[in-house]
Protein backbone atom coordinates (compact mmCIF):
# COMPACT_ATOMS: atom_id res chain seq x y z
CA UNK A 1 0.00 0.00 0.00
CA UNK A 2 1.65 3.39 -0.77
CA UNK A 3 0.16 5.17 2.54
CA UNK A 4 -0.09 8.56 1.28
CA UNK A 5 -1.70 7.63 -2.29
CA UNK A 6 -3.85 4.98 -0.67
CA UNK A 7 -5.02 6.49 2.84
CA UNK A 8 -4.18 10.12 3.84
CA UNK A 9 -7.12 12.56 2.97
CA UNK A 10 -9.18 9.79 2.44
CA UNK A 11 -12.86 9.85 3.60
CA UNK A 12 -13.13 8.05 7.12
CA UNK A 13 -16.51 6.15 8.09
CA UNK A 14 -17.16 4.25 11.09
CA UNK A 15 -18.27 0.51 11.36
CA UNK A 16 -21.57 1.88 10.67
CA UNK A 17 -20.46 3.79 7.34
CA UNK A 18 -21.16 7.61 9.38
CA UNK A 19 -19.00 9.95 8.08
CA UNK A 20 -15.85 11.08 10.78
CA UNK A 21 -13.37 13.05 9.31
CA UNK A 22 -11.02 13.06 6.94
CA UNK A 23 -7.69 10.91 7.47
CA UNK A 24 -5.67 14.24 8.07
CA UNK A 25 -2.40 12.20 9.51
CA UNK A 26 -0.82 9.42 9.52
CA UNK A 27 0.95 8.35 12.80
CA UNK A 28 4.46 6.30 12.35
CA UNK A 29 6.64 4.92 15.29
CA UNK A 30 10.42 4.98 14.93
CA UNK A 31 13.15 3.42 16.99
CA UNK A 32 14.15 0.94 18.97
CA UNK A 33 15.78 -0.51 16.11
CA UNK A 34 13.01 -1.93 14.31
CA UNK A 35 11.47 -0.86 11.10
CA UNK A 36 9.51 2.51 10.54
CA UNK A 37 5.42 0.82 11.67
CA UNK A 38 2.09 2.99 10.91
CA UNK A 39 0.72 3.40 14.51
CA UNK A 40 -2.75 5.06 13.77
CA UNK A 41 -4.45 7.65 11.66
CA UNK A 42 -5.29 10.88 12.71
CA UNK A 43 -8.32 12.92 12.18
CA UNK A 44 -9.43 16.44 13.51
CA UNK A 45 -9.34 20.20 13.16
CA UNK A 46 -6.32 20.31 15.21
CA UNK A 47 -4.20 17.98 12.97
CA UNK A 48 -5.82 20.13 9.50
CA UNK A 49 -4.37 23.14 11.37
CA UNK A 50 -0.99 21.65 11.82
CA UNK A 51 -0.61 20.82 7.89
CA UNK A 52 -1.03 24.30 7.17
CA UNK A 53 1.20 25.40 9.69
CA UNK A 54 1.84 25.13 13.82
CA UNK A 55 0.39 28.08 14.72
CA UNK A 56 -3.08 27.00 13.08
CA UNK A 57 -2.56 24.22 15.08
CA UNK A 58 -2.16 26.18 18.12
CA UNK A 59 -5.03 28.03 17.14
CA UNK A 60 -7.62 25.23 16.58
CA UNK A 61 -6.28 23.81 20.33
CA UNK A 62 -6.62 27.04 21.78
CA UNK A 63 -10.24 27.52 20.33
CA UNK A 64 -11.72 23.96 21.49
CA UNK A 65 -10.57 24.36 24.64
CA UNK A 66 -12.11 27.71 25.46
CA UNK A 67 -15.19 26.27 24.00
CA UNK A 68 -14.95 23.30 25.99
CA UNK A 69 -15.37 20.56 23.07
CA UNK A 70 -12.66 18.37 22.87
CA UNK A 71 -9.22 17.44 24.67
CA UNK A 72 -8.25 14.61 22.47
CA UNK A 73 -8.04 16.51 19.40
CA UNK A 74 -6.39 15.17 17.34
CA UNK A 75 -8.09 11.96 17.56
CA UNK A 76 -5.62 8.94 17.02
CA UNK A 77 -7.61 5.93 15.67
CA UNK A 78 -5.34 2.48 16.16
CA UNK A 79 -3.93 1.75 12.51
CA UNK A 80 -5.19 -2.14 13.66
CA UNK A 81 -8.89 -0.99 13.71
CA UNK A 82 -8.64 0.72 10.42
CA UNK A 83 -9.00 -1.33 6.87
CA UNK A 84 -8.40 0.75 3.12
CA UNK A 85 -11.05 0.41 1.22
CA UNK A 86 -11.05 1.58 -2.36
CA UNK A 87 -13.47 5.14 -1.27
CA UNK A 88 -12.68 5.31 1.75
CA UNK A 89 -11.11 4.41 5.11
CA UNK A 90 -13.42 2.27 7.37
CA UNK A 91 -12.52 2.78 11.10
CA UNK A 92 -13.86 0.13 13.67
CA UNK A 93 -15.13 2.33 16.12
CA UNK A 94 -18.46 4.35 16.75
CA UNK A 95 -17.98 7.66 15.66
CA UNK A 96 -20.49 9.18 17.81
CA UNK A 97 -18.38 7.72 21.13
CA UNK A 98 -15.01 9.01 19.60
CA UNK A 99 -13.66 12.50 20.08
CA UNK A 100 -13.84 12.64 16.41
CA UNK A 101 -17.20 13.86 16.89
CA UNK A 102 -16.98 16.10 19.32
CA UNK A 103 -17.96 19.43 17.30
CA UNK A 104 -20.52 18.08 15.29
CA UNK A 105 -22.50 17.25 18.64
CA UNK A 106 -21.43 20.45 20.27
CA UNK A 107 -22.86 22.52 17.23
CA UNK A 108 -25.61 20.06 17.47
CA UNK A 109 -26.57 20.45 21.21
CA UNK A 110 -25.35 24.05 21.41
CA UNK A 111 -26.22 26.10 18.46
CA UNK A 112 -28.88 23.71 16.21
CA UNK A 113 -31.09 22.77 18.35
CA UNK A 114 -31.96 25.92 19.57
CA UNK A 115 -32.88 27.00 16.02
CA UNK A 116 -36.07 27.60 15.44
CA UNK A 117 -37.76 24.49 13.87
CA UNK A 118 -35.02 22.39 15.17
CA UNK B 1 -38.17 3.32 -18.83
CA UNK B 2 -37.27 4.62 -15.80
CA UNK B 3 -33.81 5.71 -17.53
CA UNK B 4 -36.20 8.02 -20.04
CA UNK B 5 -37.94 9.24 -17.07
CA UNK B 6 -34.53 10.60 -15.66
CA UNK B 7 -33.30 11.53 -18.83
CA UNK B 8 -36.56 13.76 -18.83
CA UNK B 9 -36.77 15.06 -15.46
CA UNK B 10 -32.90 16.00 -15.87
CA UNK B 11 -32.96 17.82 -19.16
CA UNK B 12 -36.26 20.08 -17.94
CA UNK B 13 -33.67 20.21 -14.81
CA UNK B 14 -30.95 21.79 -16.53
CA UNK B 15 -33.14 23.81 -19.28
CA UNK B 16 -34.76 25.38 -16.00
CA UNK B 17 -31.93 25.91 -13.92
CA UNK B 18 -29.71 27.67 -16.33
CA UNK B 19 -30.53 31.06 -16.24
CA UNK B 20 -29.85 33.03 -13.42
CA UNK B 21 -28.98 36.83 -12.66
CA UNK B 22 -25.33 36.33 -14.49
CA UNK B 23 -26.16 35.18 -17.78
CA UNK B 24 -29.27 37.24 -17.99
CA UNK B 25 -27.02 40.40 -16.80
CA UNK B 26 -24.25 39.83 -18.76
CA UNK B 27 -26.08 38.42 -21.93
CA UNK B 28 -28.18 41.38 -21.95
CA UNK B 29 -25.44 43.48 -20.98
CA UNK B 30 -23.60 41.94 -24.13
CA UNK B 31 -26.21 42.20 -26.40
CA UNK B 32 -27.31 45.97 -25.48
CA UNK B 33 -23.65 47.04 -25.81
CA UNK B 34 -22.68 45.07 -28.57
CA UNK B 35 -25.68 43.96 -30.78
CA UNK B 36 -25.14 39.79 -31.69
CA UNK B 37 -21.42 40.56 -31.76
CA UNK B 38 -20.70 38.09 -28.69
CA UNK B 39 -22.90 35.64 -29.06
CA UNK B 40 -19.72 33.33 -29.32
CA UNK B 41 -19.17 34.04 -26.22
CA UNK B 42 -22.67 33.08 -24.85
CA UNK B 43 -21.68 29.63 -27.00
CA UNK B 44 -18.51 29.08 -25.94
CA UNK B 45 -19.49 29.16 -22.37
CA UNK B 46 -22.32 26.83 -23.21
CA UNK B 47 -19.79 24.24 -24.80
CA UNK B 48 -17.59 24.22 -21.92
CA UNK B 49 -20.24 24.03 -19.29
CA UNK B 50 -21.45 20.46 -21.47
CA UNK B 51 -18.03 19.25 -20.91
CA UNK B 52 -17.59 20.49 -17.46
CA UNK B 53 -20.92 19.18 -16.15
CA UNK B 54 -20.75 15.56 -17.79
CA UNK B 55 -16.86 15.15 -16.46
CA UNK B 56 -18.50 16.25 -12.94
CA UNK B 57 -20.99 13.07 -13.48
CA UNK B 58 -18.52 10.80 -14.61
CA UNK B 59 -16.54 11.47 -11.97
CA UNK B 60 -18.99 10.73 -9.76
CA UNK B 61 -20.54 7.85 -11.43
CA UNK B 62 -17.12 5.65 -11.87
CA UNK B 63 -15.94 6.30 -8.71
CA UNK B 64 -18.41 7.29 -5.98
CA UNK B 65 -16.20 10.64 -5.23
CA UNK B 66 -17.34 13.90 -5.68
CA UNK B 67 -15.12 16.55 -6.63
CA UNK B 68 -14.79 18.26 -3.89
CA UNK B 69 -13.97 14.88 -2.34
CA UNK B 70 -11.36 13.68 -5.05
CA UNK B 71 -9.41 17.18 -5.14
CA UNK B 72 -9.19 17.06 -1.12
CA UNK B 73 -7.74 13.56 -1.87
CA UNK B 74 -5.84 13.95 -4.53
CA UNK B 75 -4.10 16.97 -4.20
CA UNK B 76 -3.74 17.29 -0.24
CA UNK B 77 -5.47 19.71 1.96
CA UNK B 78 -3.49 22.46 1.45
CA UNK B 79 -4.45 23.18 -2.10
CA UNK B 80 -7.91 22.04 -1.08
CA UNK B 81 -7.54 24.84 2.01
CA UNK B 82 -6.69 27.25 -0.97
CA UNK B 83 -9.67 26.30 -3.31
CA UNK B 84 -11.72 26.42 -0.75
CA UNK B 85 -11.46 30.21 0.57
CA UNK B 86 -10.93 31.75 -3.20
CA UNK B 87 -13.70 29.62 -4.44
CA UNK B 88 -15.79 30.20 -1.70
CA UNK B 89 -14.90 33.62 -1.80
CA UNK B 90 -16.23 34.63 -5.22
CA UNK B 91 -18.97 32.04 -4.38
CA UNK B 92 -20.36 34.22 -2.10
CA UNK B 93 -20.50 37.11 -3.99
CA UNK B 94 -22.26 35.24 -6.72
CA UNK B 95 -24.67 34.35 -3.98
CA UNK B 96 -25.48 37.99 -3.05
CA UNK B 97 -25.94 38.54 -6.58
CA UNK B 98 -28.43 35.61 -6.83
CA UNK B 99 -30.00 36.98 -3.66
CA UNK B 100 -30.25 40.18 -5.40
CA UNK B 101 -31.89 38.79 -7.82
CA UNK B 102 -35.00 37.82 -6.52
CA UNK B 103 -35.08 40.96 -4.16
CA UNK B 104 -35.09 42.96 -7.51
CA UNK B 105 -37.68 40.42 -8.73
CA UNK B 106 -39.56 41.44 -5.85
CA UNK B 107 -38.29 45.40 -5.76
CA UNK B 108 -39.92 45.76 -9.71
CA UNK B 109 -43.45 44.09 -8.80
CA UNK B 110 -43.77 45.79 -5.37
CA UNK B 111 -42.10 48.97 -5.30
CA UNK B 112 -40.35 48.12 -2.50
CA UNK B 113 -36.61 48.96 -2.46
CA UNK B 114 -35.19 45.68 -2.76
CA UNK B 115 -32.73 46.00 0.31
CA UNK B 116 -36.06 45.49 2.07
CA UNK B 117 -36.61 42.13 0.68
CA UNK B 118 -32.70 40.79 1.83
CA UNK B 119 -34.08 39.70 4.86
CA UNK B 120 -37.46 37.65 3.87
CA UNK B 121 -35.49 36.07 0.92
CA UNK B 122 -32.98 35.17 3.36
CA UNK B 123 -35.13 33.26 5.59
CA UNK B 124 -37.22 31.75 2.33
CA UNK B 125 -33.87 30.40 1.16
CA UNK B 126 -32.84 28.94 4.27
CA UNK B 127 -36.51 27.78 5.21
CA UNK B 128 -36.31 26.17 1.46
CA UNK B 129 -33.07 24.01 2.74
CA UNK B 130 -33.76 23.09 6.34
CA UNK B 131 -37.08 21.67 5.51
CA UNK B 132 -36.75 20.71 1.92
CA UNK B 133 -35.12 17.42 0.82
CA UNK B 134 -32.28 17.20 -2.67
CA UNK B 135 -35.02 16.06 -4.92
CA UNK B 136 -37.35 19.15 -3.99
CA UNK B 137 -34.59 21.55 -4.26
CA UNK B 138 -32.92 19.97 -7.56
CA UNK B 139 -36.28 19.56 -9.57
CA UNK B 140 -39.27 21.38 -8.07
CA UNK B 141 -37.51 24.81 -8.57
CA UNK B 142 -36.20 23.77 -11.75
CA UNK B 143 -39.64 22.66 -12.99
CA UNK B 144 -40.65 26.18 -12.18
CA UNK B 145 -37.59 28.24 -14.08
CA UNK B 146 -39.18 26.29 -17.35
CA UNK B 147 -41.21 30.05 -17.59
CA UNK B 148 -37.56 31.93 -19.01
CA UNK B 149 -38.51 29.96 -21.73
CA UNK B 150 -40.34 32.65 -22.13
CA UNK B 151 -37.12 34.50 -23.37
CA UNK B 152 -36.77 32.31 -26.45
CA UNK B 153 -40.79 32.90 -27.20
CA UNK B 154 -39.96 36.65 -27.06
CA UNK B 155 -36.55 36.92 -29.38
CA UNK B 156 -38.67 34.76 -32.09
CA UNK B 157 -41.61 37.29 -32.01
CA UNK B 158 -39.02 40.11 -32.18
CA UNK B 159 -38.14 38.89 -35.71
CA UNK B 160 -34.55 39.77 -35.54
CA UNK B 161 -32.34 39.40 -38.67
CA UNK B 162 -30.98 35.77 -38.52
CA UNK B 163 -28.31 36.36 -40.86
CA UNK B 164 -26.77 38.95 -38.14
CA UNK B 165 -27.39 36.73 -35.38
CA UNK B 166 -25.73 33.50 -37.08
CA UNK B 167 -22.66 36.01 -38.15
CA UNK B 168 -22.59 36.58 -33.96
CA UNK B 169 -21.16 33.04 -33.08
CA UNK B 170 -18.11 33.56 -34.96
CA UNK B 171 -15.62 35.75 -32.78
CA UNK B 172 -14.93 39.52 -34.35
CA UNK B 173 -12.96 42.37 -32.74
CA UNK B 174 -15.43 45.45 -31.91
CA UNK B 175 -15.00 48.74 -33.56
CA UNK B 176 -15.32 50.64 -30.79
CA UNK B 177 -14.73 49.87 -26.73
CA UNK B 178 -12.50 46.93 -27.05
CA UNK B 179 -11.63 46.65 -22.82
CA UNK B 180 -15.35 46.73 -22.14
CA UNK B 181 -15.94 44.26 -25.04
CA UNK B 182 -13.44 41.66 -23.35
CA UNK B 183 -14.39 42.55 -19.84
CA UNK B 184 -18.15 41.68 -21.24
CA UNK B 185 -16.78 38.87 -22.93
CA UNK B 186 -15.17 37.76 -20.28
CA UNK B 187 -18.33 38.06 -17.86
CA UNK B 188 -20.35 36.05 -20.19
CA UNK B 189 -17.80 33.15 -20.07
CA UNK B 190 -17.81 33.71 -16.49
CA UNK B 191 -21.66 33.42 -16.26
CA UNK B 192 -21.37 30.34 -18.23
CA UNK B 193 -18.53 28.40 -16.59
CA UNK B 194 -19.48 28.86 -13.09
CA UNK B 195 -17.28 26.30 -10.85
CA UNK B 196 -20.33 25.79 -8.30
CA UNK B 197 -22.04 24.25 -11.36
CA UNK B 198 -19.81 21.57 -11.97
CA UNK B 199 -19.56 21.17 -7.80
CA UNK B 200 -22.92 20.60 -7.32
CA UNK B 201 -23.94 18.33 -10.11
CA UNK B 202 -21.57 15.91 -8.56
CA UNK B 203 -22.65 16.15 -5.25
CA UNK B 204 -26.14 15.57 -7.17
CA UNK B 205 -24.86 12.33 -8.51
CA UNK B 206 -23.76 11.09 -5.68
CA UNK B 207 -27.31 12.23 -3.53
CA UNK B 208 -28.96 10.33 -6.67
CA UNK B 209 -26.58 7.26 -6.23
CA UNK B 210 -25.40 7.68 -9.99
CA UNK B 211 -23.59 4.47 -10.54
CA UNK B 212 -21.67 3.48 -14.23
CA UNK B 213 -24.91 2.63 -15.40
CA UNK B 214 -25.77 6.20 -15.36
CA UNK B 215 -23.05 7.39 -18.12
CA UNK B 216 -25.35 7.54 -20.98
CA UNK B 217 -27.95 9.10 -18.91
CA UNK B 218 -25.47 11.81 -17.85
CA UNK B 219 -23.91 12.43 -20.98
CA UNK B 220 -27.68 13.10 -22.69
CA UNK B 221 -28.43 15.17 -19.84
CA UNK B 222 -25.04 17.36 -19.64
CA UNK B 223 -25.30 17.74 -23.44
CA UNK B 224 -29.08 18.30 -24.40
CA UNK B 225 -29.87 20.23 -21.26
CA UNK B 226 -26.61 22.65 -21.26
CA UNK B 227 -27.07 23.36 -25.33
CA UNK B 228 -31.27 24.43 -24.65
CA UNK B 229 -29.69 26.17 -21.68
CA UNK B 230 -27.59 28.36 -23.76
CA UNK B 231 -29.91 29.02 -26.10
CA UNK B 232 -32.25 30.82 -23.40
CA UNK B 233 -29.18 32.93 -22.90
CA UNK B 234 -28.78 33.75 -26.51
CA UNK B 235 -32.33 35.00 -26.62
CA UNK B 236 -31.61 36.67 -23.78
CA UNK B 237 -28.29 38.76 -25.88
CA UNK B 238 -30.64 38.84 -28.62
CA UNK B 239 -33.53 40.56 -26.95
CA UNK B 240 -30.81 42.77 -25.39
CA UNK B 241 -29.60 43.87 -28.83
CA UNK B 242 -33.26 44.45 -30.10
CA UNK B 243 -34.63 46.56 -27.12
CA UNK B 244 -31.56 48.88 -25.79
CA UNK B 245 -29.81 50.54 -28.39
CA UNK B 246 -32.76 52.15 -29.93
CA UNK B 247 -33.60 53.72 -26.43
CA UNK B 248 -30.22 54.76 -26.03
CA UNK B 249 -29.95 52.35 -22.89
CA UNK B 250 -27.07 50.24 -22.01
CA UNK B 251 -28.71 47.53 -19.60
CA UNK B 252 -26.42 48.84 -16.66
CA UNK B 253 -29.57 49.48 -13.75
CA UNK B 254 -31.61 46.26 -13.16
CA UNK B 255 -34.49 48.21 -13.31
CA UNK B 256 -33.99 48.14 -17.29
CA UNK B 257 -33.95 44.55 -17.61
CA UNK B 258 -37.62 44.41 -16.77
CA UNK B 259 -37.82 45.86 -20.49
CA UNK B 260 -36.17 42.60 -22.17
CA UNK B 261 -39.98 40.91 -22.35
CA UNK B 262 -41.97 43.77 -22.83
CA UNK B 263 -41.49 44.89 -26.51
CA UNK B 264 -42.25 41.41 -27.61
CA UNK B 265 -44.78 40.51 -24.82
CA UNK B 266 -46.53 43.22 -23.09
CA UNK B 267 -47.64 43.79 -19.74
CA UNK B 268 -47.64 40.04 -19.49
CA UNK B 269 -43.61 40.84 -20.72
CA UNK B 270 -43.41 42.41 -17.68
CA UNK B 271 -44.83 39.84 -15.02
CA UNK B 272 -43.02 37.31 -17.15
CA UNK B 273 -39.55 38.56 -16.66
CA UNK B 274 -40.31 39.21 -13.24
CA UNK B 275 -41.67 35.63 -12.83
CA UNK B 276 -38.39 34.41 -14.26
CA UNK B 277 -35.82 36.69 -12.46
CA UNK B 278 -37.56 35.90 -8.94
CA UNK B 279 -37.58 31.67 -10.20
CA UNK B 280 -34.43 31.38 -11.86
CA UNK B 281 -32.63 33.42 -8.99
CA UNK B 282 -33.99 31.82 -6.13
CA UNK B 283 -33.36 28.40 -8.05
CA UNK B 284 -29.70 29.26 -7.99
CA UNK B 285 -29.27 30.82 -4.88
CA UNK B 286 -30.38 27.52 -3.05
CA UNK B 287 -27.93 25.50 -5.53
CA UNK B 288 -25.08 27.99 -4.36
CA UNK B 289 -25.91 27.70 -1.15
CA UNK B 290 -26.16 24.11 -0.95
CA UNK B 291 -23.04 23.79 -2.82
CA UNK B 292 -20.67 26.13 -0.43
CA UNK B 293 -21.95 23.61 2.33
CA UNK B 294 -21.05 20.43 0.42
CA UNK B 295 -17.94 21.75 -0.40
CA UNK B 296 -16.67 22.35 3.47
CA UNK B 297 -18.47 19.32 4.33
CA UNK B 298 -17.09 17.00 1.45
CA UNK B 299 -13.68 18.21 1.90
CA UNK B 300 -13.72 18.01 6.22
CA UNK B 301 -15.34 15.10 5.93
CA UNK B 302 -18.10 15.58 7.61
CA UNK B 303 -21.80 14.36 7.34
CA UNK B 304 -23.83 16.15 4.27
CA UNK B 305 -26.86 15.43 2.75
CA UNK B 306 -29.54 17.45 2.12
CA UNK B 307 -32.12 14.12 2.51
CA UNK B 308 -30.96 14.28 6.18
CA UNK B 309 -32.53 16.46 9.13
CA UNK B 310 -30.51 19.53 9.85
CA UNK B 311 -29.56 17.65 13.37
CA UNK B 312 -28.40 15.13 12.44
CA UNK B 313 -25.45 17.20 10.37
CA UNK B 314 -24.99 19.99 12.26
CA UNK B 315 -21.91 21.23 10.53
CA UNK B 316 -23.45 20.81 7.26
CA UNK B 317 -26.54 23.10 8.71
CA UNK B 318 -24.66 25.55 10.26
CA UNK B 319 -22.55 26.56 7.17
CA UNK B 320 -25.19 26.68 4.77
CA UNK B 321 -27.04 29.25 7.52
CA UNK B 322 -24.06 31.34 8.00
CA UNK B 323 -23.61 31.18 4.29
CA UNK B 324 -26.92 32.57 3.79
CA UNK B 325 -26.94 35.47 6.73
CA UNK B 326 -23.51 36.31 4.64
CA UNK B 327 -24.91 37.02 1.34
CA UNK B 328 -28.43 38.89 2.88
CA UNK B 329 -25.36 41.11 4.47
CA UNK B 330 -24.11 42.03 1.05
CA UNK B 331 -27.31 42.87 -0.52
CA UNK B 332 -28.37 44.75 2.51
CA UNK B 333 -25.41 47.18 1.80
CA UNK B 334 -27.88 48.39 -0.97
CA UNK B 335 -24.68 47.71 -3.68
CA UNK B 336 -26.24 47.58 -7.13
CA UNK B 337 -26.85 43.77 -7.69
CA UNK B 338 -26.29 44.29 -11.52
CA UNK B 339 -22.78 45.56 -10.62
CA UNK B 340 -22.03 42.87 -8.10
CA UNK B 341 -23.30 40.09 -10.31
CA UNK B 342 -20.84 41.89 -13.66
CA UNK B 343 -17.34 41.51 -11.49
CA UNK B 344 -18.25 38.31 -10.17
CA UNK B 345 -18.74 36.74 -13.33
CA UNK B 346 -15.12 37.91 -14.31
CA UNK B 347 -13.62 37.10 -10.92
CA UNK B 348 -15.54 33.67 -11.50
CA UNK B 349 -13.73 33.82 -14.75
CA UNK B 350 -10.11 34.74 -13.57
CA UNK B 351 -10.23 32.27 -10.84
CA UNK B 352 -11.34 29.10 -13.37
CA UNK B 353 -7.82 27.35 -13.75
CA UNK B 354 -7.80 26.94 -9.73
CA UNK B 355 -10.77 24.50 -9.87
CA UNK B 356 -10.36 23.12 -13.64
CA UNK B 357 -6.57 22.42 -13.59
CA UNK B 358 -7.41 19.28 -10.83
CA UNK B 359 -10.21 18.72 -12.10
CA UNK B 360 -9.02 17.78 -15.69
CA UNK B 361 -6.02 15.85 -13.86
CA UNK B 362 -8.56 13.97 -12.05
CA UNK B 363 -10.54 13.24 -15.27
CA UNK B 364 -7.48 11.67 -16.93
CA UNK B 365 -5.94 9.72 -13.53
CA UNK B 366 -7.46 5.88 -14.04
CA UNK B 367 -7.07 5.29 -10.12
CA UNK B 368 -10.42 7.04 -10.26
CA UNK B 369 -12.29 6.85 -13.96
CA UNK B 370 -10.53 3.36 -14.75
CA UNK B 371 -11.38 3.23 -18.56
CA UNK B 372 -13.68 6.44 -18.86
CA UNK B 373 -10.84 9.03 -18.40
CA UNK B 374 -10.85 12.06 -20.61
CA UNK B 375 -10.35 11.83 -24.55
CA UNK B 376 -8.14 14.46 -26.36
CA UNK B 377 -11.17 16.51 -27.99
CA UNK B 378 -12.74 17.10 -23.76
CA UNK B 379 -9.28 17.94 -22.70
CA UNK B 380 -8.11 20.32 -25.87
CA UNK B 381 -11.67 21.46 -25.58
CA UNK B 382 -11.78 22.43 -21.71
CA UNK B 383 -8.21 23.51 -21.54
CA UNK B 384 -8.35 26.39 -24.48
CA UNK B 385 -11.35 27.63 -23.26
CA UNK B 386 -10.15 27.85 -19.80
CA UNK B 387 -7.09 29.74 -20.66
CA UNK B 388 -8.67 31.88 -23.00
CA UNK B 389 -10.98 32.86 -20.16
CA UNK B 390 -7.97 33.11 -17.68
CA UNK B 391 -6.37 35.34 -20.03
CA UNK B 392 -8.84 37.37 -20.53
CA UNK B 393 -9.71 38.07 -17.12
CA UNK B 394 -6.54 38.62 -15.87
CA UNK B 395 -6.11 41.73 -19.00
CA UNK B 396 -10.09 43.05 -18.80
CA UNK B 397 -10.53 43.35 -15.36
CA UNK B 398 -8.01 45.68 -14.45
CA UNK B 399 -8.52 47.58 -17.96
CA UNK B 400 -12.25 47.78 -16.70
CA UNK B 401 -11.75 48.67 -13.65
CA UNK B 402 -9.18 51.68 -15.21
CA UNK B 403 -10.78 52.99 -17.51
CA UNK B 404 -14.43 52.29 -15.61
CA UNK B 405 -15.69 50.81 -18.92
Amino acid sequence: MHLVRDCLDKQVVDREGHNMGRVDGIVIEVGGGRKPDVAAIQVGSACQGDRLHPFFGKLVRSISKRCGVVNHDPYRIPWTKIVCAEIEVIAGVEAEKTPALAWELWLRKNIIARFPLA
Amino acid sequence: MKKLLEISLGIVTSVGGFLEIGSIATAAQAGADFGFQLIWAVLLGGLCLIFLVEQAGRLAAVSGHTLTGAIRERFGFNYFIILFLVLNLVTLLVLSAELGGVCVALELSTGIAFQWWAVPVAVLVWLLIWKGTFGFIEKGVSVLGLVTISFIVAAIMMKPNWHSVASGAIPTLPAHDKSHYWFIAVSVLGASISPYLFFFYSSGAIEDHWTEDYIGVNRVIASTGMSFGSLISVAVLILGALVFPPRGLHADHYSQLALLLQDALGHWGFILFVMSLGIACLGAALEITLQVAYFAAQGFGWNWSENQPPKKEARFSLTYTVVILLGALIVLTGIDPLKITIMSMALTAATLPLSVVPFLILMNDRNYLEEYTNGWIANGVVIAIILLAFVLAVVSIPLQIVGGG
